[in-house]
């Protein structure tokens, strides 16, 4: 037992960390330090660089042109990444569909979708939830019809996250209403270019429009783009969703906000404050604690010993502590936190913002956001519910 | 970074639950805390049969008589024994044997050093006085030199095992600083006055009147830290213990007990309770393993680290103790009932070496700028 990374993984931690620092361009690691806002453009740039250098798809085996890194590399990229300021990547493409394709797609398939995402060229969007199906994801009620040498798409999906930049989507959709709800779903990678899709931006709490309804009008999808065999979707989608597990816990991301949230309590005159301070200090625990359980996780990969199934307790804790620093930033700007300024938000605003401190700008609307990491990717009453099932049975 | 146990310490574990697991049944364990094997609380011959699997010289190097293993060895033993929730208190030696091994001189070392290996001395820590609470840095113990050595005087609460141990580490300020001192039990101007405590085991009042005692180190405070966090560390595994079953009991009541025609385990909001259990000790396992793996680090470093996992395992403490007796409903506050033992136990763990919000002060004043296990 060794809590230290061997000088190998620190090495190649070195090597990230210097990567990183030559080549993520400066005004986007500014956006992300303090949570501007970020354009397409922003993604697209990030996307392009580490594509360039066949990182994109940094969790992919060799023979589909990863790196073929181990679950430790992988999360020792993650962490230089975001503690640099790198957007998260989005992870539709690289981390989500593009494994369920090398996976259960034809050879004829992967060649013409991998490369698209590994060069971060197509922007891809995840056609799951719908109107009535949220956390009970198998009551997908949208039709695929077969028809010929296509299917006919009918329904409507929602909650899309930056679907009004997506370029392809990747479906659950119903061909089948025999049997278990699971039983009658397929996988289906669908062109946004495609007649009959429509799609119309949700505007979130916080005033932007992060999420998207998606609307399929009688649209025509190539049988070719159905992935693996009709009505084994459910099969495929819980391959991807067990695919990513520590990911999803964000610590590497929450260590870098503790870190803005002390400046934040600094510059507001509230890290003296033992009320205040001390609930920095419990954060500070809990991230030191949720990191240890990633770093468990990582090591029984890394080993293959023993495994530890505790993915939920990792989306629970990992999800909680998001809400809890974005929280914690917005009170130690209190009243200052209030203004609702929207260019404030952009980079390179110069005007005066209420209390002098232009970085409070977006410290509100970060909170507001955040209320969607307990809600989204399975709730986390459903998480608790799948952690009760492995425990008690 | 690699979290698995070795074939060794593997082994160490096993042979540690084979001996709590055929003879410290919870019937036993009820029968030493009555006093059947002695005073209530502490068992001898219970402690004999502890120090033949010879635990006590785990931290105590081979050239004095012991096994010179680590931290994590330490975790793996202490593990064992909260879940069988011994009441001899094995941390005592780990502690001693640490801190006479990394601070004593030369005869002080071998004089004690292989007897708390063998278990034949038992060494306690007796720091705890009235006005200190949990702070480590206020002391109202005195030691005067005499011609051949030392004397100290001193009252000292709530020692554990008190009234058995063979000696005494005592801090004492010389000229206003902290020094540690050895003093025995049998010494003149020693008196105890020996008590059950809340969690089965048992506990003295110390009281010393310029009784001789043996300069461990003059910097004190230093190796009273040290000491405390091994303690500390201890504490944490063997809290993971008692956890790992109170969860494991809880989760089979929940599967046993019926209610309104079906078992209790279908209801939604015990299957939740249970879940955030389940976290809670996971959060408390991954904490306990930052405690040991940080015990040989530089003081400083190693002070934060204690007190973030402390902290952890505090809180965790609580809530598994208090909802394992709720979950159990009106079973799990009767005596008879295995659970309300575990429940006492995490109490007093979290009150041994600073309660929750006294870590949490501790967490609060050594914060830096940098964030996470490795900050």
């Amino acid at each position: 037992m060794d809590l230290a990374f061997t000088p190998e993984e620190q090495q190649f931690r070195e090597e990230i960390r210097g990567w990183v620092r030559d080549n993520l361009p400066a005004d986007i690691a500014h956006k992300v330090h303090n949570a501007l806002h970020l354009t397409r453009d922003d993604h697209q740039r990030w996307a392009k660089i580490l594509g360039k250098k066949g990182w994109l798809g940094w969790g992919w085996p060799k023979e589909f042109g990863g790196p073929g890194w181990n679950a430790v590399q992988k999360h020792l990229f993650e962490e230089e990444c975001a503690l640099a300021g790198a957007p998260r990547v989005v992870p539709f493409g690289p981390v989500m569909v593009a494994p369920v394709i090398m996976a259960f797609g034809s050879p004829e398939q992967q060649k013409r979708f991998l490369p698209g995402i590994a060069s971060g060229e197509v922007w891809w969007s995840q056609g799951y939830s719908e109107p009535g199906s949220g956390s009970d994801l198998a009551s997908v009620k949208t039709r695929a019809e077969r028809q010929g040498d296509k299917y006919i798409v009918n329904g409507q999906k929602t909650w899309t996250t930056l679907g009004q930049y997506g370029e392809w989507i990747f479906c659950l959709v119903r061909t089948s209403t025999e049997g278990k709800p699971q039983t009658g779903i397929s996988f289906l990678l669908i062109d946004m270019k495609s007649p009959g899709v429509t799609v119309r931006p949700i505007r979130l709490l916080d005033g932007e429009c992060e999420v998207n309804e998606v609307f399929f009008d009688n649209v025509a999808v190539p049988a070719e783009n159905l992935i693996g065999e009709e009505n084994k979707g459910w099969t495929y989608a819980k391959h991807l969703l067990s695919h990513e597990r520590t990911n999803i816990a964000d610590v590497n991301r929450a260590k870098r906000e503790l870190e803005r949230l002390k400046r934040i309590a600094k510059t507001e005159g509230v890290y003296d404050d033992v009320r205040f301070r001390d609930e920095i200090a419990k954060l500070e625990v809990d991230v030191v604690a949720l990191e240890m359980l990633v770093l468990r996780v990582l090591s029984a990969e890394k080993s293959g010993k023993n495994s530890l199934d505790i993915a939920g307790l990792l989306k629970i804790r990992g999800s909680e502590i998001q809400q809890r620093y974005s929280e914690l930033m917005m009170l130690a700007a209190g009243p200052y936190a209030l203004p609702l300024i929207r260019e404030a938000m952009e980079a390179g605003w110069q005007g005066d913002f209420p209390g002098g401190i232009t970085a409070n700008a977006p410290l509100a609307s970060t909170y507001f956001n955040m209320r969607k990491t307990t809600i989204y990717g399975g709730s986390n009453e459903v998480q608790r519910n799948i952690v009760a099932q492995t425990i008690l049975g | 970074m690699d979290f698995d146990f070795s074939d060794d310490q593997q082994q160490l574990r096993d042979a540690v639950h084979k001996w709590v697991e055929k003879g410290y049944g919870f019937e036993r364990r009820r029968s030493i805390e009555a006093g059947k094997e002695g005073v209530p609380g502490f068992s001898r011959k219970a402690w004999e049969e502890l120090t033949e699997l010879g635990l006590c010289g785990l931290y105590i190097p081979e050239d004095d008589g012991g096994l010179g293993m680590g931290p994590v060895e330490g975790m793996v033993v202490m593990e064992e024994l909260g879940r069988g929730i011994v009441l001899e208190p094995l941390a005592q030696s780990l502690i001693a044997g640490a801190v006479l091994a990394g601070y004593a001189g030369a005869d002080l070392k071998a004089a004690w050093l292989p007897k708390i290996a063998s278990g034949e001395a038992l060494v306690v820590l007796a720091q705890q006085e009235r006005r200190t609470r949990y702070r480590l840095d206020v002391c109202e113990a005195k030691a005067a030199k005499t011609l051949g050595g030392w004397t100290l005087s001193a009252t000292k609460n709530v020692v554990t095992a008190g009234d058995q141990a063979d000696a005494f580490l005592v801090p004492a300020t010389v000229d206003g600083k902290i020094a540690l001192f050895l003093v025995e039990r049998n010494a003149a101007g020693v008196s105890t006055r020996g008590y059950g405590t809340q969690d089965g085991g048992r506990a003295a009042d110390v009281v010393l009147t310029n009784a001789p005692a043996q300069l461990v180190t003059r910097d004190g405070l230093a190796a009273l830290e040290h000491a405390v966090d091994i303690g500390m560390a201890a504490t944490c595994a063997e809290a993971v213990g008692v956890m790992d079953q109170t969860l494991a009991v809880t989760l089979e009541y929940l599967n046993t007990r019926k209610q309104f025609g079906v078992t209790i385990a279908s209801f939604q909001a015990l299957r939740h309770r249970a879940a955030d259990m389940k976290m809670q000790l996971e959060l408390a396992r991954s904490m306990s393993y930052y405690a040991s793996l940080k015990l040989n680090a530089p003081a400083d470093e190693r002070r934060r680290a204690l007190a973030r996992a402390k902290y952890q395992l505090g809180q965790s403490m609580r809530f598994v103790g208090q909802q394992a007796v709720q979950l159990h409903g009106g079973i799990g506050v009767t005596d008879e009932y295995i659970v309300s033992h575990y429940f006492k136990k995490l109490t007093q763990l979290e009150m041994t070496y600073g309660d929750s919000l006294h870590q949490l002060g501790e967490v609060s004043a050594r914060m830096q700028e940098t964030a996470g296990v490795f900050a």
